[in-house]
């Protein structure tokens, strides 16, 4: 009986420290699953105007949930988030949804609209790349198979005075883009490519 | 991509546990594969299902339910005040044998915690090593003398499970005359959706607004105050509907008179054209015969809130609105809590620790119109030495609404069905 106590015990702080061991890799996990619900699983989208996450570049994440934790940048929901949670937990969150693949979700749009949209996206192509998918550097996302609507709204933010949003660069581009119309047909040309 | 978290412990110690660790914390040495049994398949169940087998393939899940499609309650309201159509909210079941559960369509009539069987009405006898009770709530209807007879009638409606009231509750609306009373009796928490009845007076005044602008919404209101989300639906119904939504706080209603259309409440009587009363809840029978509705009310199920287990029944877990505990009761919540309740079962099925310190994000939406919203976001963590999840500070809900989280409301919905049902 002794023996056995001992030996319970003894696999008791084993796993005590497996789990400590594994801990911080688990706890991200577990706080990412939270995230599915609004995301997808995986950080796919299956929704208009929440965006897809998975597979965004870890430096990017980060800094957009940094700027949203410290009301940097507007926010409807997630500053609300973020702020429950510390740094370090928000940095495992990017790297744990930048390790995933980005999926793409293609929508279709008419050709004319299309064509208008690439018109309307030249000055992105600088950093984004021609489709959205090539971006320049870590801290540009993927728009490729992004979901139209919440481009569109991201980019009225960035055209709308008096909304937060820190990307001097975007601003002043968006604000150049011209009309409303343009802005709708640039986000659906972004998220019709596959690539 | 599912998750091995086997990876976690060397081969030699899991098999070091399986040998040692009692029997309540390992799995069963005879059970290969072991069995966990989900009743109910709404938000919390069917969530518990899927990400079961997306995270152990190893384990059998039996999902029961005795409806043949999901049905949403979140959006449900929008079909109330008339710009959504019924069907919309109506899903199916279809994508959830794909992740290798078996879809039982049937009602659980009994558990036998002892001998770990769950009886259902078809008369199948189904053992389970571990069993998760997601049923959702019922109605105290007998709180509210004479419910039962005007609901009989046809004159009151909870529609607060979406299904042939929420149409009813539209049907009235629409037959209601200009200058009619709209009623909406609502209980003080712990209730689903706290929210649920000020959107639907929102709803409501949209509607009227533009079709009926003489009508008044008179809210019941057992709750203190417009405590959730408060400042910004009082701020709305000021913004579109002045005059038209007047809420009366502390008012329970207890007894419907349908001859009269008449509400009694603790403190007047109020008469209405079209009346929609939503009484108390509690976890369902269910739970009760199961022996995990063991609060010293008799209303809700006290768990453990690291794996959601029965505080009395050792091997049954219970999801959602079912659980005492001073989370909401809505969908994000009971989605959330599904996955760490299916984590937790697949750490004590595998005779490992499950994690010690859960968190639950949430974020509600409530429409104040058919393009506006305001919702509320909170992060809870789960304090292991006050044994109570401890919301983070500056969550919350906002004090207005907007048009763009109308349209991040109708994106959660679709999210939240997918993550929910395939």
């Amino acid at each position: 009986m002794k023996r056995y106590t001992l030996l319970a015990g003894f696999v008791l702080a084993a796993l005590g420290a497996a789990w400590a061991a594994h801990a911080a890799d688990a706890k991200i996990e577990a706080l990412a699953r939270s995230c599915n619900s609004c995301h997808g699983l995986n950080g796919v989208s299956v929704g208009a105007s929440m965006p897809s996450i998975g597979g965004l570049s870890e430096s990017y994440l980060y800094n957009v949930m940094l700027q949203w934790k410290h009301g940097e940048r507007y926010s409807a929901t997630m500053g609300r988030h973020f702020k429950g949670y510390s740094d370090e937990e928000l940095a495992g969150l990017a790297k744990h949804f930048s390790a995933l693949p980005w999926v793409p979700v293609v929508q279709s749009a008419d050709a004319r609209v299309l064509a208008h949209g690439k018109e309307a996206t030249e000055r992105c192509e600088t950093c984004h790349g021609a489709t959205g998918g090539q971006p320049d550097d870590k801290d540009t996302p993927m728009l490729n198979g992004q979901w139209a609507k919440y481009l569109e709204l991201e980019l009225m933010k960035y055209r709308t005075e008096g909304v937060d949003m820190p990307h001097k660069k975007m601003r002043k581009n968006a604000q150049k883009m011209g009309e409303d119309a343009d802005v709708a047909a640039a986000a659906k040309y972004y998220a019709a490519q596959p690539k | 991509m599912p998750i091995d978290r086997r990876d976690f412990l060397t081969s030699s110690a899991a098999a070091l546990t399986a040998a040692v660790l009692p029997r309540t914390a390992a799995a069963k040495p005879h059970a290969a594969q072991p069995h966990v049994v989900v009743v109910g398949a709404g938000f919390g169940g069917a969530t518990c299902a899927k990400y079961l087998r997306l995270w152990d393939p190893g384990i059998q899940v039996t999902l029961i339910e005795p409806n043949p499609h999901f049905t949403s309650c979140p959006m449900s309201n929008w079909v109330v005040g008339g710009f959504l159509d019924f069907d919309y909210l109506v899903k199916r079941y279809d994508k959830l044998p794909k992740y290798g559960i078996r879809m039982v369509r049937d009602r659980v009539t009994g558990v036998d915690g002892e001998k770990r069987l769950v009886h259902t009405q078809g008369g199948e006898k189904i053992a389970y090593d571990r069993l998760v009770l997601a049923p959702g709530m019922e109605f105290m209807t007998e709180k509210v003398e004479g419910y039962a007879e005007g609901a009989k009638a046809g004159k009151v409606m909870h529609a607060f499970k979406a299904g042939p009231e929420t149409l009813l509750l539209r049907k009235q609306l629409e037959a209601m005359p200009d200058g009619g009373v709209f009623i909406i009796a609502s209980p003080p928490p712990p209730g689903r959706c706290v929210s649920g009845p000020y959107e639907r007076a929102s709803v409501a005044a949209h509607y009227f607004k533009q079709h009926k602008p003489k009508s008044k919404i008179i809210m019941l209101d057992g709750h203190i105050d417009v405590v959730s989300k408060g400042p910004m639906f009082k701020a709305a119904w000021k913004e579109l509907y002045p005059g038209m939504i007047e809420h009366r706080p502390n008012n329970l209603a207890v007894g419907f008179d349908h001859r009269t259309m008449t509400v009694r409440t603790e403190f007047e009587d109020q008469k209405g054209d079209v009346v929609n009363i939503i009484p108390l809840q509690r976890a369902p029978q269910l739970c009760k015969d199961a022996g995990v509705r063991n609060d010293a009310l008799d209303r809700w199920c006290r768990v453990d809130f690291t794996t959601y287990e029965s505080t009395s029944v050792p091997n049954i877990h219970v999801v959602g609105d079912p659980i005492m505990s001073n989370m909401p009761k809505s969908a994000h919540v009971s989605n959330n809590q599904a996955k760490i309740a299916a984590a937790a079962i697949i750490e004590l099925l595998h005779g490992r620790q499950p994690d010690p310190v859960p968190v639950i994000g949430s974020t509600s939406y409530s429409v104040t119109s058919d393009h506006t919203s305001g919702s509320i976001a909170v992060v809870m963590r789960y304090d292991p030495v006050k044994k109570v999840y401890q919301r983070q500070p500056e969550g919350g809900a906002n004090k207005t609404h907007s048009e763009i989280e109308f349209e991040y409301g109708r994106s959660w919905h679709e999210n939240m069905w997918a993550d929910t049902l395939g």
